[in-house]
């Protein structure tokens, strides 16, 4: 009795489970085919310093470069109402130039269904152009003539690039690390971090945000750093050699390195903190300036 | 691969399968070696890009006289076509007239310019001939540019406010809160600046800062109001 | 469309064209239509197949253009905003003749399997050089969604992306309808090759052509 009461409450409770399991087991290849459709994985030829374009609204946009003559993406979507779309310029033969784009099919998926990953591994050489609206980027290793990346909220950061670099992020912070040639960073309320570039001519601007410089300033370069209410922290090694013009209406001025200073030819500033000068033997040019915020300039 | 195949083969279908992603431009390793295998299928192939390239060359043909004869009439009775332009019409040619944001831009850079060339100790400054200055104020630099009111860059700003509140309704709120905090943060170095200004009007940290925050400003709604408008 | 160039002098002078067709010159209308009706009346001719159809759609488009034109804002080029306007309304018209095929997302899969049969000596003719004529007729031949694709991306040039917003379906589906359009195409021109240049066989030892 008790034995058929055991396995009345055995079957009883296995029931529902076995119930679960049938029905979780038909919907697994749909489940399958779901994560198979929500993939995507294409492969170009590329012609010599090609160009890609990426438009994006959400999700993390990577790209690496690489020695091969080809364009790899693979992108993941939350949502099969979001659609990656490729073009190819032109449509036979080595691509000059590859476009990719997020599509939202459906005005009702929005937020994080909007989700779009992508990871590209580009020949290095490629010229680039990203859009990504809410999503951060992520660039290593490129040496093409330009690159220009835009976002509105995501983080930007960019190691080992050489060429023109122009990035820009309405409230998102920005990161160079190891850029060689031309850079452009801005941002109104995010953070700009520059680590050991070897620029000939460098602009950084954020209203609101932190500038963070780390690093030499390389000789015959020219860097101008701006910011508005942030502070600016710039720690270079004894051996920078540069011209300083620093300078702060509202905010204060804090320098540890030892500048010689000279005279600034033109109406000095009337309630500003300035300060006008040579560290070493003045090989670079090194612009800073400052609304309100503090200006400090250390030693590394 | 020397004998004719006569039958279809798994490869032959699974080489269709693939052929249209080969023919935009993926590179599908299959397509290649079964193009150097099969000769159908490499026939297959080719007649596509035959009929491609055929079809880019296509000529352009051209409509008979009397669409344009309909529609001239057509538009002559909507009183389509203006009278005959006066001397002046000219000046409106000009792109520059057209378009708010690089008129401004425009406008305030050439105002600048004047200042930053213009010698210090003369009050009186050249202003841009679509900035008005202010009535009777010598050293009047500031008013050069941000005359309430008027003309010039902060005209174009408030403009390019309305339109953004009009639409911000749109934006995702997380999107929305990103520009409300960056123009947020533009106003207040805005209105600092301006309070610079007034007690300053020499202050050149000012207004540069001042110009580069309205600049910023219209930069800042341009990019919301293209991101509403799905470009 | 995307890959259209226009030299630099040329845009500026279509520029003051346009600058003063919104102000009413009829002699600016005059000349930029001039200069855009052979464009126009090919895409709505190559749309419809038929010659009639295409001057009325030709017409159409042209007073809708100078209607609207004073809300042209320059941000895309005049000829590009243009086209699109020709295509809608070619694309109105199809549809309000009750054709469905237009809308691309409703797949026939009846029409579309193709016969898997196997190969004869034929099947290794190249189809050999396409003339323009069987092309047209081959095209007009086409259901409709097909030749709109067809004609959008291979005669006129636009992106799929492009004809995703025109034709509102998704990117993937164009892409399928333009392979499917131009094996429908390539089916037609072999049936009907007695109008065609015949090519030369493709023999065993022809090295395949290399991306």
């Amino acid at each position: 009795m008790a034995d058929r009461h055991q396995q009345k409450t055995i079957k009883t409770t296995a029931f529902p489970y076995g119930v679960g399991i049938f029905l979780c087991s038909l919907a697994l290849p749909g489940l399958l085919v779901a994560a198979e459709g929500n993939r995507v994985e294409k492969t170009f030829e590329a012609a010599p310093n090609p160009r890609v374009t990426v438009s994006n609204a959400r999700g993390l946009i990577l790209v690496r470069g690489w020695d091969k003559q080809l364009v790899h993406i693979v992108c993941s979507v939350m949502s099969p109402r979001v659609e990656v779309d490729s073009e190819v310029i032109p449509p036979s033969g080595p691509a000059d130039k590859v476009h990719f784009s997020t599509h939202i099919l459906d005005p009702l998926v929005s937020g994080k269904d909007q989700t779009a990953d992508y990871s590209l591994d580009v020949p290095m050489g490629t010229d680039l152009e990203i859009r990504d609206t809410q999503g951060s980027v992520k660039i290593e290793k490129l040496q093409g003539d330009d690159a220009t990346v835009e976002t509105v909220g995501g983080a930007i950061v960019v190691s080992d690039f050489t060429g023109h670099l122009f990035v820009r992020s309405i409230g998102g912070n920005i990161e160079v690390i190891r850029a060689a040639g031309r850079v452009e960073a801005y941002s109104i309320t995010g953070d700009l971090h520059l680590v050991s570039p070897a620029t000939s001519k460098l602009r950084a601007t954020t209203t609101s945000g932190r500038i963070l410089f780390e690093g030499d300033f390389p000789d015959g370069g020219d860097y101008s750093l701006s910011e508005y209410s942030g502070d600016m922290d710039i720690i270079c090694p004894p051996s920078a050699s540069f011209e300083l013009n620093a300078k702060t209406d509202r905010g204060k001025l804090e320098n540890e390195m030892p500048i010689t200073i000279r005279h600034q030819p033109a109406t000095p500033l009337s309630s500003a903190n300035s300060l006008f000068g040579t560290h070493l033997t003045g090989k670079a040019t090194v612009s800073l300036k400052s609304f309100s915020g503090t200006i400090r300039i250390r030693q590394r | 691969m020397d004998e004719i195949r006569r039958h279809r083969t798994a490869e032959c279908d699974h080489f269709e399968l693939e052929l249209e992603a080969y023919m935009e431009g993926e590179v599908r390793p299959f397509v290649l070696a079964h193009l150097g295998e099969c000769v159908f299928c490499k026939v297959v192939c080719e007649d596509l890009l035959a009929l491609r390239t055929a079809a880019g060359e296509l000529p352009l043909e051209g409509p008979s006289p009397a669409v344009w004869a309909n529609v001239r009439a057509q538009l002559s009775a909507e009183a389509a076509f203006a009278e005959k332009e006066g001397a002046w019409s000219w000046l409106w040619q000009l792109d520059l007239f057209r378009r708010p944001v690089p008129v401004a831009a425009f406008a305030c850079m050439l105002a600048l310019g004047c200042w930053m060339t213009a010698p210090r100790n003369y009050p009186q400054l050249e202003a841009s001939a679509s900035l008005a200055a202010s009535g009777g104020q010598p050293a009047a630099v500031r008013s050069m540019a941000f005359v309430s009111g008027g003309t010039g860059l902060e005209q174009v700003v408030r403009e390019l406010e309305e339109a953004f509140k009009a639409r911000e309704g749109s934006l995702a709120p997380d999107v929305k809160a990103t520009y409300e905090n960056s123009l947020s943060s533009l106003d207040v170095s805005i209105r600092e600046c301006n309070d610079s200004l007034q007690r300053e009007p020499d202050n050149s940290l000012a207004h540069e800062y001042l110009f580069a925050a309205y600049s910023q400003k219209a930069e800042v709604l341009s990019s919301a109001l293209e991101i509403d408008e799905g470009r | 469309m995307s890959q259209q160039k226009t030299t630099a002098p040329k845009a500026a002078s279509e520029t003051q064209l346009v600058a003063r067709a919104q102000r009413g010159d009829e002699e600016a209308f005059a000349t930029l239509f001039e200069m855009h009706k052979r464009r126009v009346y090919s895409l709505c001719l190559r749309m419809t197949g038929n010659t009639a159809e295409a001057e009325d759609l030709t017409q159409e488009a042209f007073l809708q253009l100078f209607r609207k034109i004073s809300t042209f804002r320059g941000e895309s080029a005049f000829s590009t905003w243009l086209h699109r306007l020709a295509v809608n309304v070619v694309l109105m018209h199809l549809r309000k003749k009750g054709l469905q095929q237009v809308s691309l997302d409703e797949v026939d899969s009846s029409q579309d399997e193709p016969v898997k049969r196997d190969y004869g000596d034929y099947d290794r003719r190249l189809m050999g050089s396409v003339d323009r004529i069987s092309l047209t007729r081959a095209i007009a031949e086409l259901p409709p969604g097909y030749r709109t694709v067809f004609v959008l991306h291979d005669v006129e040039g636009y992106e799929h992306n492009e004809i995703a917003e025109i034709m509102r379906c998704s990117v993937g589906n164009s892409k399928s309808q333009l392979h499917k359009a131009r094996m429908k195409l390539r089916d037609w021109l072999r049936q009907n090759e007695g109008l065609m240049t015949s090519g030369e066989p493709v023999t065993s030892d022809q090295a395949p052509t290399e991306r």
